[in-house]
C-alpha cells in the first residue's frame, strides 16, 4: 500500500537533498579551481637515471662558460629554500612569497617554493635575480605569465572568466544557506499545522473517546 | 515520487563526479604551448668543448637566423632523454645537408657537465650541444618538463613544440614543415 511521507520525513528528505547539492556545487567549484590541466611532461624525478658509460670525455680545454649564478640572499630576513637538486640557495621572504604564488611546471599542485624539483630551484634563483635587479612582484609574476600563461599562478587571476572559479564555491554556500533557511521555515511550518484527517477518522476518534468519558 | 527521482538524480550526478575524480587518472599533459606561433625567444648558449671550433663559444639563435632548426632540451638525468637521443642523431645527419640546424640544451642539470660530456660523447652528437647551467633558456621557452623541442622554420617562428620524446613520425612530419 502506497503511504504519503509525513511532513517531517519530506523535510527531512529535502534537507538532505540540499546539503548534497551544496556538496555537489562545492566540489565542482574546487575542481575548477584547479584551471587548467597540470604540466605536461613531469620529468622522472630527478634521480640519477644509469649513468651512461663514458668513452673518455674529449680533450677538454675548458668547461662551458657557465653564466654566474644569481646572488643569493638580499633581502632583510632570508628563508632558506628547500633544498633541491642545485636549489640550495637562500632567498628572501619577498622571493619565498612570490614562488608560493607559481605552479611548480614540473610538479603537481606544489607552488615553486615548496618544490625540491631542481625547475622549481631555478625559478626561485630567478626570482631573487630579478628582485635584487629592482623588479616589482607584479613585473616577475607578468615575467612568468608571459612565458608559461596564466597557467603558471597557482591561484587563477581575479578576471574574465578566471572570475567564475572564484565565485563559483560563493555561490554555492550562498545558495545552501538560502536553501537551508527556506527549509527550516516548512519544517517549521508543518509542525505547527493540524494535521488533516479524514472526516470519518474523526468521528471515529471522537467516538472513541466519548465512549471512554461515559466509562468514567 | 518525483522527490524520488530528484533524489536518484543527485546522488548519480555525485556518484558520477565522484568516480570521475576518482578514476580521472593524471591530468592531461597536452598543454599547449605559449610559443607556438610566435618568435623563438632568443638565447645565449654557452656550447660545449667539443663544438667550439665550429660554432664558437657561445651559441647564439640570432646568428642563425633564417635557418631552419630544431631545439631539444634534455637532462643527464633523464631516461627518455637517452631513449630519443640516437633518433635525434639520425634525423641530423639526414637533414643537415637539407639547411636545418639541431641545437641540444642540456638544463635542469644544474653543474653537470661530466654527466653531459658523456652524454654527447655514448650518442656522438654532431650538431651543437651546451649547458643551460641556471635553466633560464628553459624558462624562456615555459619548459615544463625534459625532454621537450621545439620546431622553428626559417621566419624564427616556433612551429611545434614535442613534449615528451620525438618519434620518427614527429621529426619526418616537423622538419618538413619547418622546411616548407
Amino acid at each position: 500500500m502506497k503511504r504519503a511521507a509525513s511532513p517531517a520525513a519530506r523535510s527531512r528528505r529535502s534537507l538532505l537533498v540540499a546539503a548534497l547539492t551544496t556538496a555537489a556545487l562545492l566540489l565542482a567549484g574546487g575542481s575548477l579551481a584547479q584551471p587548467a590541466p597540470a604540466a605536461p611532461t613531469a620529468p622522472s624525478a630527478p634521480t640519477a637515471p644509469s649513468a651512461p658509460t663514458a668513452p673518455s670525455a674529449p680533450a677538454a680545454p675548458s668547461a662551458p662558460t657557465a653564466p654566474a649564478a644569481p646572488s643569493g640572499s638580499a633581502g632583510t630576513a632570508s628563508t632558506p629554500a628547500q633544498a633541491g637538486g642545485g636549489s640550495d640557495v637562500e632567498i628572501s621572504d619577498r622571493a619565498y612569497a612570490i614562488a608560493r604564488e607559481l605552479r611548480c611546471p614540473v610538479c603537481t599542485a606544489e607552488s615553486v617554493a615548496d618544490s625540491s624539483a631542481e625547475i622549481a630551484g631555478e625559478m626561485r634563483r630567478l626570482i631573487q635575480q630579478q628582485l635584487d635587479a629592482g623588479k616589482s612582484k607584479e613585473q616577475i609574476l607578468r615575467y612568468f605569465r608571459r612565458r608559461y600563461g596564466d597557467w603558471i599562478l597557482l591561484d587563477p587571476p581575479k578576471t574574465g572568466l578566471h572570475l567564475v572559479v572564484w565565485l563559483l564555491p560563493l555561490l554555492a554556500l550562498l545558495g545552501g544557506a538560502a536553501a537551508l533557511v527556506l527549509l527550516v521555515r516548512r519544517w517549521r511550518a508543518a509542525a505547527e499545522s493540524v494535521p488533516d484527517a479524514p472526516d470519518e477518522d474523526l468521528q471515529r476518534v471522537r467516538a472513541a473517546l466519548d465512549a471512554r468519558k461515559d466509562d468514567t | 515520487m518525483r522527490r524520488l527521482i530528484v533524489v536518484v538524480a543527485v546522488v548519480a550526478v555525485l556518484t558520477g563526479l565522484f568516480l570521475y575524480g576518482l578514476f580521472r587518472g593524471p591530468p592531461n599533459r597536452d598543454v599547449p604551448s605559449n610559443l607556438i606561433g610566435k618568435s623563438a625567444p632568443q638565447f645565449t648558449l654557452p656550447l660545449y668543448e667539443r663544438f667550439q671550433s665550429e660554432y664558437g663559444t657561445n651559441f647564439s639563435l640570432d646568428a642563425h637566423k633564417g635557418t631552419p632548426m630544431v631545439i631539444n632540451f634534455w637532462a643527464s638525468w633523464c631516461t627518455p632523454c637517452f631513449d630519443e637521443a640516437p633518433l635525434l642523431e639520425r634525423y641530423y645527419r639526414q637533414y643537415r645537408h637539407k639547411g636545418v640546424l639541431f641545437v641540444g640544451v642540456q638544463t635542469q642539470d644544474r653543474g653537470k657537465y661530466d654527466a653531459g660530456r658523456q652524454f654527447i660523447d655514448r650518442f656522438g652528437y654532431t650538431f651543437p650541444v651546451g649547458m643551460d647551467n641556471d635553466s633560464s633558456i628553459g624558462v624562456e621557452y615555459a619548459l615544463f618538463g625534459v625532454p621537450e623541442t621545439y620546431f622553428v622554420d626559417r621566419a624564427g617562428t616556433v612551429v611545434y613544440k614535442q613534449i615528451g620524446p620525438v618519434t620518427p613520425a614527429v621529426m619526418d612530419r616537423e622538419l618538413g614543415a619547418i622546411l616548407r
